[in-house]
């Protein structure tokens, strides 16, 4: 059939950045389910601050508990809001549940959808392998903002009743700092899929980058023989110098950020090198 | 002559294993060409290669006059490619899937999309995930042909498809070439692609084994004849024996409509039909057939073919 006369008349063009917006579309309910799932955290910890934190009774159980496990858990700090705040949502709970999110949109980014079998047409349309990774790269940076606006706004909403002392600014650090750790991660795992072609490689990176970072740190503060291994985990370039007490720490923030951008490129340059594999 | 597509000495391994072992084609602007071959042959390879979804080992592969490895995304819009191993998202509906690789790349004209889901007779409206095999092989068809592409690679397109789908789905093919387009597509049986292809390409264990006309392929291909006459057995086998395009003649005694007893010959026929003409009137025929040549046998006899290392034939899997 003649094409060119129906084309002037306004043909379907093509889209600016197609698989970002179809990533996009594509998370608008998991974004939801996670947004709701912290919120669940957030208002299930924060407002018991005043009772926990505070409180004497608290402050001399954790005395009493043997100095390596307080270490390990981060609740040294867990008198004053910061603390408080760190070691209960963005330490533990939250940092679970943010690196769950992003480990397994990275590794579904590219290493998910090979191994589905969804890839192979895709690549075989009108895209550059380049577009393919910094488009679904940009859609995991994406995910991650917006869930961390939301920790924002819900962190701003609940610092005055629950009487958590820092300011906005601190609180802004604070999540800033979550968000480029969390982004650290998943970008890991969809370098690991990218690498390997499959989820299962892209979940492993991901998810070991995550637990090696968060057990040095936890092994770093133990005991100053084993500080060397705080300089190997971002999970310490994250939080090290507590950002919701001092702000953010510049260096580390582009480190966290460097080492994310430094992945997406290496994806790049991986998923230039092989063949894309069929089902 | 300008060719949409050159392949020349394109060999593809994994690991330890070679699939393809070096073959050389070209496929003509505005012809449909297809590859035929048994499971395993490569015929996906080839494909994968032409698509730069897979590089090749050895060899040189030039698509639309470009490198596929080199080639932009300005190439690929150029080409429609079905793949053998259709995988469709399943959270979606065929409309919203259309328009996302419209998206990347179109422009698709209005209407387009509903003109062929029409045709393939498909609700572009229900979850893909609740269709058939074969509705969601006309979507994969449909993503293929919607932008008008130069150039179609189509893996096993009918498969799937009820006869009545591939008829339409051939009409189809026809209509694209009419418009001036190329169509490589691949098949493991020859039926499907006589009615379409202008050439076909016979692909066995990651060789091609022959490139030939369909034409020419039904001179090689072997007809059957059937012959019934009054004459005696004797008689009737020493003026058709004297035939050089006779073989596997069979003699026997059978009984006509009135229960008379008749001479029956059957035999397989590739000679010129001239000297089977100028035999026929001493035979004294009472009944006469010689069927349309089956162009199934010959390509399964070249499947078998010299040097016919079967084993390499039974790498299913990987690349069929």
């Amino acid at each position: 059939m003649s094409t060119t006369a129906m084309h002037r008349q306004g043909a379907q063009r093509r889209a600016r950045l197609p698989l970002l917006g179809k990533a996009l579309l594509d998370a608008r309910f998991s974004l939801g389910t996670w947004a709701v799932a912290m919120l669940a955290v957030m208002c299930l910890y924060l407002p018991l601050f005043p009772a926990i934190g505070g409180n004497d009774q608290m402050q001399q159980m954790i005395k009493a508990l043997p100095a390596q496990l307080v270490n390990a858990l981060n609740y040294g700090q867990i008198a004053s809001g910061s603390g408080y705040t760190q070691a209960t949502v963005f330490g533990l709970l939250g940092f679970l549940l943010m690196t769950i999110m992003a480990v397994s949109a990275g590794a579904g980014a590219i290493g998910g959808d090979e191994e589905s079998g969804l890839l192979e047409l895709t690549i075989a349309h009108g895209v550059t392998r380049t577009q393919v990774v910094l488009e679904r790269a940009a859609a995991l940076v994406f995910r991650v903002v917006v869930l961390h606006a939301f920790i924002l706004v819900v962190l701003l909403v609940l610092k005055g009743p629950s009487d958590l002392g820092f300011d906005a600014a601190h609180a802004a650090a604070g999540v800033l700092t979550f968000a480029l750790l969390v982004l650290l991660n998943g970008s890991f795992a969809l370098l690991g899929g990218a690498i390997g072609g499959r989820k299962v490689h892209g979940i492993a990176a991901g998810a070991g980058v995550a637990v090696l970072g968060y057990a040095f740190n936890a092994l770093g503060n133990q005991n100053p023989n084993l500080e060397w291994m705080h300089a190997v985990s971002p999970y310490y370039w994250a939080y090290g110098d507590s950002p919701l007490l001092n702000g953010v720490d510049a260096p580390a923030a582009l480190l966290l950020l460097g080492v994310s951008a430094l992945c997406i490129a290496l994806a790049v340059a991986a998923l230039h090198r092989r063949d894309i594999h069929g089902v | 002559m300008d060719h949409v597509i050159e392949v020349a000495g394109l060999a593809k391994g994994y690991r330890s294993r070679e699939v393809l072992h070096g073959i050389d084609f070209e496929v003509p602007r505005g012809q449909v060409f297809g590859m035929i071959g048994p499971n395993g042959a490569g015929k996906t390879t080839v494909m994968r290669c032409l698509l730069d979804i897979i590089r090749p080992s050895a060899g040189r592969v030039s698509v639309l006059g470009a490198e596929p490895r080199r080639a932009g995304p300005d190439i690929r819009r150029r080409i429609g490619y079905l793949p053998g191993e259709l995988i469709l998202e399943g959270r979606t509906t065929g409309r919203r899937l259309l328009r996302h690789f419209a998206d990347i790349s179109g422009p698709v004209a209005p209407g387009r999309i509903d003109e062929l889901a029409e045709r393939l007779g498909i609700d572009l409206d229900r979850q893909t995930r609740r269709l058939s095999k074969g509705n969601k092989q006309k979507l994969g068809i449909i993503q293929a042909f919607m932008h008008d592409p130069e150039l179609l690679i189509l893996d096993e397109p009918t498969s799937g498809l009820d006869p009545l789908m591939q008829q339409e789905f051939l009409r189809l093919v026809q209509e694209v070439r009419d418009a001036g387009r190329t169509v490589f597509l691949s098949s493991h049986v020859i039926s499907e692609i006589q009615q379409a292809a202008d050439t076909v390409a016979i692909l066995r264990a990651g060789r091609i084994a022959t490139v030939s006309t369909v034409a020419a392929l039904r001179d090689t291909a072997v007809s059957r004849l059937r012959v019934q006459t009054h004459l005696s057995p004797d008689r009737t086998g020493a003026l058709l024996a004297a035939l050089p395009g006779l073989g596997n003649l069979r003699l026997e005694t059978v009984h006509d409509a009135g229960g008379s007893p008749v001479c029956q010959a059957s035999a397989e026929w590739t000679g010129p039909v001239a000297d089977l003409v100028d035999v026929l009137p001493r035979l004294h025929p009472v009944d006469l057939a010689l069927e349309e040549p089956d162009l199934e046998e010959a390509v399964l006899a070249l499947y078998r073919d010299p040097g016919g290392d079967a084993a390499d034939g039974r790498s299913e899997g990987v690349a069929s």
